[in-house]
């Protein structure tokens, strides 16, 4: 891939500089100027790079966050134009290879945390925008962030490089001619910037994303990205255009879903910022996405349970003194009622939303809403804020176990569980990966098969060499 | 005992007050060790037992007293804790748990207006406070941005920072009252410790309206949240021990303080520094105990002013059928008022008072009603709907003066501990009983702005209590004259402070809680002052936090 801008930006900052004598002049290149840095800090909005580049309290993009991933923590680097810390110095060449190729100024590769895979479509014009933006538009922060040190073989950077030779489609994006323009910038956007595949897609063993499962579901920790393909029961196939338009402007679509965890971030940082345009584009391209059906979705996630109460078996009734023998009833009225309302219906505007007919309890792969009750929910939304609180420090495993299962058997999928087990794991963090332990494995196996055939050539050379008998 | 118990500051009590401060020393590097007689509780359960009780508007129901920490309960019937000598019964309500009295509140975090610490100055009646409104701003301030306070910002307490929230949304009774008693009264928002956005990791009110006996919720800031500040700031708790004696050293300093466990096993625990922070009747209470050969007549109590000058706010209230439907009920239980009236000229003659809207569900009292008039059938469904949604009701807050005679003093009664019980002495005085009678004036003149019928006054000479426990333990700069001086350190005891509403030298007409944590604070920052450039930095990271 070779960009065909060259140097824009410093060139345009000369120009600007030369022509500044002259108002005329200067006035139209500062509003091109202007308007390709808005542009630019709109294309990094998309991309929502604020989410791993920023640490929590942090300044804005000086990194730090440490991103936990299968094989260590791998922490975000600085992308501010600081000249000693950030990539004040990068080209914009540079810049376009580490954002669409995985390869830093250095030439080292970068881990696919930085999801360069998706990053890859992003047109050569709009790297440009981003790159004008990142040297002049952000401010330099001279903080180095705690450099990335993993285990042993992935502290070999090269090693990527065979991942990438296997997993990286270094191609842009290129239109569709079949479909719409509104289709193209969607798939554009999703593919690209956006990289919701990123979460979504579903990663083989070698975490590389399955492309044949696009947006089929996969899993950000200890949370699940769901199956957001057109499939009308594990996907968004029921979905509107304008439910999935709400859910990504306001984090939520009522009777049907909410943002939590990393979603809500994603629609914190970005997509409530995008256009009405690109919104509605992102819609059209997902309603087009293959189906994925997961065959343990009888019917559509959004469409399970129904109002319901047991406060017959609450009053008049004395709570058990051992906190883990509460009932599912008696957790709900103490804890969930409050907001979400006696039978689960939640409040008459949807501002608190109904337990029932809701993703949240309408899945088999009930990681999230275990989640959500650990660690409950909280963003900012437009000021006046979406609050849920979390009850890690209230509930024990057994308490979350009993009331998701009460909550999926009355409200949501029956056929799914929680628990207690799956309740611990989640709190501690997940449950531990072996794929360093498995890369180790596979480097012996590769290592004891490339001595078996060095032994087996020197025996043959041996046996070459050995005179013929008499 | 196994464990030799010691910290460089120990507190007596883990209510809001005592745990703020706490948790100021703690993150200012003190190891500080908090003693709670109480047992912790869980809000779940708090939140299960309230809806499971019959009484619902018993607020202390869900809050059973453990045995070796009894408080007062008057429903179903006095539990004999608080003694009453009288003349005027004094039936003050706390908790004795973990988190304190603010378990049910509802959240009214007022300021004083700068008047209130000077009206012996302007009006000649009661006492000065030992320092300025102007001096008390910066330590309000802290305090409102550690508890979340909204509030709208006329409300006769100037500031010179905002608020850290906008004011709670109107429910719409409160917003027809503003409209109709508009321009003879301005009827503005509560200042509350309520969140209106997210706050400090709390969510928004949902309007449950159930803030007394328990936010359910946790929009409502209580000192269980104080508690988990302090905690997370590295402060030790340990629930149920009952502090029985304070014990000073020959040169008068507190060497250490005793406690029963549950099972009235002692405890004897040492420190440098020790805050008393037990609320304005166990306070006093555990100074009057201390009683030793050198201070026979209890510790910080050379002038003999330890438990006098009990105060509360007294409230007269009517109750009246407006002639449209308000439905109170929908929101928090008090989310408006009237400011107008805490100062004026007229202080040198009676009271002033806050006119304090209630928007409690009238439901309960409405059928109770009913019942008693013997209405039933379809009538009574008819009655139910139309006084539910039209019956109003507002009370005022009115100034107690300090008087020596009220006061706390020891019960020749005796707990199941052995410990004596608390003695409450009280009489209404006439300052504030001619305010009652002034504002019934008001009572009258708003009912008729809002098309009342069927007003009914509160009897005459009849005051319901507000538990705004204060004066007790009262600041002041002559030692023969109050407890500690403005800066809460006992006058007797050089590392002996007092955080308590009961510091209040004089009561004014807010809920006395925020004042008692910006003393608090402002105590801490005595003991243990934080370099300039550390409290602007937390402050900042706090507004910060506040804000995600």
């Amino acid at each position: 891939m070779k960009s065909m801008t060259g140097r824009p930006i410093p060139l345009l900052a000369l120009i600007c500089v030369l022509t500044s004598l002259y108002a005329n002049a200067a006035t139209t290149t500062d509003s091109a100027n202007t308007e390709q840095l808005q542009r630019g800090q709109y294309l990094a909005t998309a991309g929502d790079c604020v989410a791993c580049h920023t640490a929590p309290g942090g300044k804005p993009f000086a990194g730090g966050l440490p991103v936990p991933t299968p094989i260590g923590t791998i922490f975000a680097t600085n992308i501010t134009p600081s000249k000693t810390a950030g990539i004040g110095n990068y080209t914009e060449q540079q810049f376009s290879d580490a954002l669409r190729r995985g390869i830093r100024a250095d030439g080292k590769q970068l881990y696919p945390a930085m999801p360069y895979t998706a990053y890859a479509q992003i047109s050569d014009d709009d790297v440009q925008a981003l790159y004008a933006w990142f040297m002049h538009g952000v401010n330099p922060f001279d903080t180095a962030p705690t450099p990335t040190r993993l285990p042993f073989p992935f502290n070999i950077r090269l090693s990527m490089a065979a991942w990438n030779l296997l997993f990286l489609d270094s191609k842009p994006f290129t239109p569709d001619p079949g479909q719409s323009a509104e289709w193209n910038r969607g798939a554009y956007l999703v593919r690209g910037l956006a990289h919701c595949s990123t979460c979504h897609t579903p990663r083989n063993l070698l975490m590389a994303e399955q492309s044949s499962r696009e947006l089929a579901g996969g899993d950000v920790g200890t949370w699940h990205a769901p199956n957001i393909t057109s499939d009308a029961d594990s996907g968004i196939g029921g979905w509107s255009e304008s439910d999935l338009i709400a859910y990504m402007k306001l984090g939520h679509a009522i009777g049907r879903a909410q943002a939590a965890g990393p979603m809500a971030e994603v629609v914190d940082n970005s997509l409530q910022h995008l256009t009405a345009t690109d919104l509605q584009a992102i819609a059209t391209y997902l309603k087009t996405v293959p189906a994925q059906h997961d065959p343990a979705d009888t019917r559509a996630v959004d469409t399970w349970g129904a109002a319901f109460d047991e406060l017959d078996s609450l009053r008049g009734v004395a709570l058990p003194s051992d906190p883990n023998q509460m009932t599912g009833a008696q957790l709900y009225d103490a804890y969930c009622a409050s907001c979400h309302q006696d039978r689960g219906q939640g409040s008459f505007d949807g501002g608190l939303p109904s337990l029932f007919h809701n993703t949240a309890t309408g899945r088999t792969n009930t990681n999230n809403l275990v989640m959500v009750i650990l660690d409950g929910i909280s963003w900012p939304a437009d000021g006046s804020g979406v609050h849920m609180p979390g009850f890690a420090q209230t509930l024990t495993d057994q308490q979350v176990a009993t009331l998701g299962s009460y909550l999926l058997k009355h409200y949501g999928n029956p056929a799914a569980v929680i628990s207690a087990d799956q309740v611990k794991t989640l709190r501690a963090g997940g449950a531990p990966s072996h794929l360093v332990l498995l890369a180790r494995l596979a480097l012996i196996v590769i290592l004891l098969v490339l001595v078996a055939i060095i032994v087996m050539l020197m025996r043959r050379r041996r046996r070459k060499a050995l005179p013929a008998g008499p | 005992m196994s464990e030799q118990l010691s910290a460089d500051i120990v507190v007596i009590g883990s209510g809001i007050v005592g745990s703020l401060a706490a948790r100021r020393l703690a993150l200012q590097g003190a190891s500080v060790l908090i003693l709670e007689a109480g047992p912790r509780l869980n809000r779940g359960r708090v939140v299960a037992a309230f809806r499971n009780s019959p009484i619902k508007g018993n607020w202390m129901g869900a809050y059973p007293p453990s045995p070796w920490a009894p408080h007062p309960i008057y429903v179903p019937k006095d539990n004999g804790y608080l003694k009453q000598a009288g003349p005027y019964p004094y039936p003050a309500e706390y908790i004795r748990a973990v988190g304190g009295t603010t378990w049910h509140w509802a959240a009214m975090a007022w300021r004083l207006v700068p008047n209130d610490v000077r009206i012996k100055t302007l009006y000649g009646v009661g006492v000065d406070w030992p320092m300025t409104y102007e001096e008390l701003d910066p330590w309000y301030q802290e305090a409102e941005e550690l508890i979340g306070v909204a509030g709208a910002p006329d409300t006769g307490s100037p500031r010179s920072q905002p608020f850290p929230m906008e004011p709670v949304a109107e429910p719409w009774s409160m917003r027809r009252f503003c409209e109709r008693l508009a321009p003879a009264y301005a009827v503005v928002a509560n200042t509350v410790a309520r969140n209106s956005r997210s706050y400090g990791g709390r969510p928004a009110c949902v309007g449950n309206n159930s803030c007394q006996p328990i936010c359910p919720v946790n929009a409502q800031y209580i000192g269980e949240n104080a508690v988990a500040a302090a905690e997370a700031a590295g402060v030790r708790l340990i629930e149920n021990a009952v502090v029985y004696r304070i014990e000073h050293d020959a040169q008068g300093r507190i060497a250490a303080v005793h406690y029963f466990d549950p099972d009235k096993g002692t405890h004897r625990v040492t420190g440098k520094t020790f805050i008393l922070a037990a609320n304005g009747i166990e306070s006093p209470k555990l100074l009057l105990l201390s009683a030793s050969d050198k201070y026979p007549n209890g510790l910080a109590n050379g002038s003999d002013m330890v438990g006098r000058h009990l105060m509360d706010h007294p409230s007269s209230s009517i109750t009246f059928y407006a002639d449209e439907e308000l439905w109170l009920g929908r929101g928090p239980q008090s989310p408006s008022s009237i400011n107008t009236l805490r100062d004026g000229a007229f202080r040198s003659q009676h009271a002033p008072y806050r006119l304090d809207f209630t928007n409690i569900s009238q439901v309960l009292s409405v059928t109770q009603d009913l019942i008693k008039e013997g209405v039933y059938g379809a009538e009574f469904d008819k009655q139910l709907r139309w006084r539910a949604a039209h019956q109003v009701s507002l009370k005022n807050v009115l100034e107690v003066l300090p008087d020596p005679d009220n006061r706390i003093t020891l019960s020749s009664e005796k707990d199941a501990m052995g410990i004596p019980k608390p003695e409450a002495h009280y009489s209404i005085g006439d300052y504030t009983r001619r305010g009652a009678d002034v504002s019934k004036a008001d009572f009258t003149r708003i009912a008729e702005l809002m098309g009342g019928t069927g007003l009914r006054y509160s009897a005459d000479g009849q005051f319901a209590n507000n538990q705004h426990i204060t004066g007790t333990m009262s600041m002041g700069n002559d030692p023969k004259t109050s407890v500690v001086d403005g800066f809460g350190r006992t006058h007797d005891h050089e590392n002996l402070f007092i955080c308590s509403t009961g510091v209040m030298p004089t009561a004014a007409t807010m809920n006395s809680t925020l004042t008692a944590i910006a003393l608090a604070l402002r105590t801490a920052e005595h003991i243990l002052p934080k370099p300039a450039d550390v409290h602007a930095a937390a402050l900042n990271a706090e507004r910060e936090a506040s804000l995600s």
